[in-house]
């Protein structure tokens, strides 16, 4: 029996365990395996620098996730009576792109097997490369480009993080269950935005939706360009359509777009409804809890889309032992990409596709103050998994990890 | 709060007479923050009361004078009088109770509050937190053991089932169950705990002298897919033969033999169903759809649906005086 003082005392030590754990490989006192996790990041990570207004005014501010991270680990804290090891994080902070793989490997040497790698699309071909078919898992926390899972194909990463063409097919999916099919899109001129627009017909193809008009725009406030960079000027054509989606990752011009069409219709994309891997008001599945348990931890942030794949994945790998018995990472490797299944308080159980990697999950739709709809949305039915009505299915993909 | 619990004891003191078996029907909402009373034998809704916010977990006092409702959001156990159809009373709690089980022989409740991620001990009489026992991460189903000496408790986020000693308030043993455990049942004979584990789509068995599982049951109604299967509420007959448990998006109930571990069969119920009870006679059983907003009243014996009657939106769980 375990009094609450012992209690109490265990989870003191095992935070001082975790706040540790950098500088202190073994400890005598505890003869219990230690799962070491690295999360790495890039300094100076384009996709984090703020969005403003006029260089001046913030519009949003964006962190990395390491808070997640976090909080997965302390989340732990309860399980430390059923657990066959504890659970360190370490941060490893990469100078660039290229610096990632390095420090991955030296960490791998050192004798951590997993990692959250929290980087842009072009840090993970050189990982791959670097550990391919050594003893390791790298967890993608933040980054949805479907490359990543088609052509970079590495069994070595896991996607916790939505692929695009999980995102776009959510909302595809919302807007079809609405019956609101003909889509006009305004799309901009990044080679992101062009990303976006591909995904957007894929997925219009897929579930029956029609792009009536893609109409470019070009950011800006020069009267001369108006027909390029007003909203009304761009959407008074004469098809008529449902709803307007804005495909603009740059922000300044999707902000204008709301209230200023030709026509009444609603917005979706890049503001408004947005699909997203996790949302600060989903309240069903227990994301409440979690929403303020993050909160606590990150001192009052909203806890976002990177935040919660940060966390889910650290789950996966504290179930892994859980669900094993084991510290040992050939077993845990097996688990995660085979029979596991994850409860990532979006509803259905989660696993991992195993032709691509990709962590099924739900999508959320989101509008800035409410969750309008989880996909899959009713009706939207598949032969074995609903979850897998969304992104690329195993006929359609072209990475075929485990058959 | 003194003045509360005075009442409370008053009403206990002369309510019983008043209040047998009325044989209503009480189903708690958690978006409208209402009790809805329904006349079991016309269906027709006799009573619509309005409670603290996020109403959930009810249960009757043992004379069945009162009937205690936790409400989430405002972190009270509101007391509904039975013969009155009438608040008369709160209990205050942790932050967020969700369910509940009462010891009448101890006069206290023990609260599982969601956001604290605590057990909370109350003194039923004096309105007072005794004890906040930390368990795992969104704690909710809640049961009551041993003759009062033990309090079993599921963690949602943290796959466990604690046995708390319910004089020390010390974690006696931990249990790994199925992916997100929600709510228990004790089979008559004191042996077993089944428990429901939602994301598992099963129900695991827990053999309750050496604290493991022993086996599970696993659902699968005719045309559903394994992961539509995420079981939540659940009850048992008294002689310990029969238990039926809710499927929650798969939208049946299914019918168990307990002691061969073996699934009868399933019926079909609304949306999303959770909450479940048990007529006292066990011919009738009430089913809340959580996202149908109406119940479903089942005849135990046809295994078949008798009706179902709107109520509020997110109705959580079902309540019978008889």
């Amino acid at each position: 029996m375990i009094s609450i003082a012992r209690w109490a005392s265990v989870l003191f030590s095992l935070a001082v365990a975790f706040a540790t754990a950098a500088a202190q490989e073994t400890s005598p006192a505890s003869p219990r395996p230690r799962v070491k996790i690295g999360f790495v990041e890039i300094e100076n990570d384009q996709r984090y620098e703020p969005i403003l207004a006029y260089e001046r005014i913030t519009l949003k501010t964006r962190e990395h996730p390491y808070a997640g991270a976090e909080l997965g680990v302390g989340d732990t804290a309860v399980l430390t009576r059923v657990l066959p090891a504890d659970f360190t994080l370490e941060r490893i902070i990469a100078k660039s792109s290229a610096d990632v793989a390095p420090a991955m490997l030296a960490a791998l040497d050192a004798g951590t097997h997993f990692f959250l790698l929290d980087g842009p699309a072009e840090a993970f071909k050189p990982v791959a490369a670097t550990l391919r078919g050594r003893d390791v898992l790298v967890f993608n926390v933040s980054e949805p480009d479907d490359s990543l899972r088609r052509d970079l194909c590495a069994a070595e990463f896991v996607h916790v993080y939505p692929s695009r063409a999980q995102l776009m097919d959510g909302l595809v999916q919302y807007v079809v269950s609405r019956k609101w099919r003909d889509l006009l899109l305004l799309q901009g001129p990044s080679p992101a935005d062009a990303t976006t627009a591909a995904a957007l017909e894929r997925s219009a193809q897929k579930f029956g939706a029609r792009i009536v008009a893609n109409q470019h725009f070009k950011p800006g406030t020069d009267p001369r360009e108006r027909e390029q960079n007003d909203p009304a000027l761009l959407s008074a054509i004469n098809r008529d359509f449902d709803v307007a989606f804005v495909a603009d990752n740059a922000f300044d011009f999707a902000r204008t777009v709301p209230y200023r069409l030709a026509r009444p219709r609603p917005v979706v994309g890049s503001i408004d409804l947005e699909p997203v891997a996790w949302h600060w008001t989903w309240e069903r599945n227990g994301a409440p809890q979690v929403n303020s348990r993050f909160d606590k931890k990150s001192g009052g942030r909203h806890m976002e889309g990177a935040d919660w794949a940060a966390w889910l994945a650290i789950k996966m790998i504290v179930q892994s032992a859980l669900r094993t018995g084991s510290a040992d990472f050939g077993k845990q490797r097996a688990f995660i990409l085979g029979d596991g299944t994850f409860d990532g308080d979006k509803g259905l159980a989660m696993s991992v596709r195993r032709w691509d990697h990709q962590v099924r999950q739900a999508i959320l739709l989101a509008a800035p103050y409410e969750v309008v709809a989880a996909a899959p949305i009713e009706g939207f039915l598949h032969r074995t998994n609903e979850l897998d009505t969304l992104g690329d299915d195993e006929p359609e993909s072209p990475c075929h990890l485990q058959r | 709060m003194l003045k509360f619990a005075a009442v409370i004891l008053a009403m206990l003191a002369c309510a019983p007479a008043l209040a047998k078996d009325t044989g209503l029907v009480f189903v708690s909402n958690e978006k409208t923050n209402n009790i809805i009373v329904i006349d079991p034998k016309t269906y027709k809704v006799v009573s619509n009361i309005k409670v603290a916010r996020r109403p959930r977990d009810m249960h009757f006092s043992a004379d069945h004078s009162m009937l205690y409702v936790a409400c989430g959001d405002d972190d009270v156990i509101d007391v509904l009088d039975v013969a009155k159809l009438q608040i008369v009373g709160k209990l205050k709690t942790g932050p967020s109770p969700e369910a509940f089980a009462i010891d009448e022989k101890r006069r206290r409740v023990y609260v599982s509050d969601e956001e604290g991620s605590s057990l909370a001990i109350i003194d039923l009489d004096r309105d007072t937190i005794m004890k906040e026992v930390p368990t795992g991460a969104e704690p909710e189903g809640v049961l009551v053991g041993d003759e009062g000496k033990t309090v079993y408790v599921t963690s949602e986020a943290g796959d466990l089932v604690h046995a708390i000693d319910t004089d020390t308030g010390a974690i006696k043993h931990d249990v790994v169950v199925g992916l997100r455990p929600r709510r228990l049942a004790a089979t008559p004979d004191g042996k077993e705990l089944w428990v429901t584990a939602e994301l598992s789509g099963e129900v695991d068995i827990i053999d309750r002298g050496r604290f493991v599982v022993t086996g599970s049951v696993s659902f699968l109604p005719p045309g559903m897919r394994k992961t539509d299967v995420t079981p939540v509420g659940l009850t048992m007959t008294r002689d310990g033969k029969t238990a039926y448990v809710t499927l929650g998006h798969a939208a049946h109930v299914a019918i168990v033999d307990v002691p061969a571990r073996k699934v009868l069969g399933y019926i079909l119920v609304g949306k999303r169903p959770w909450g479940i009870t048990l007529s006292r006679d066990e011919q009738t059983l009430y089913v809340a759809n959580g996202l149908g907003d109406d119940i479903t009243i089942i005849d135990t014996k046809s295994r078949k649906a008798r009706v179902s009657v709107p109520v509020g939106r997110i109705p959580y769980g079902v309540a019978v005086d008889d």
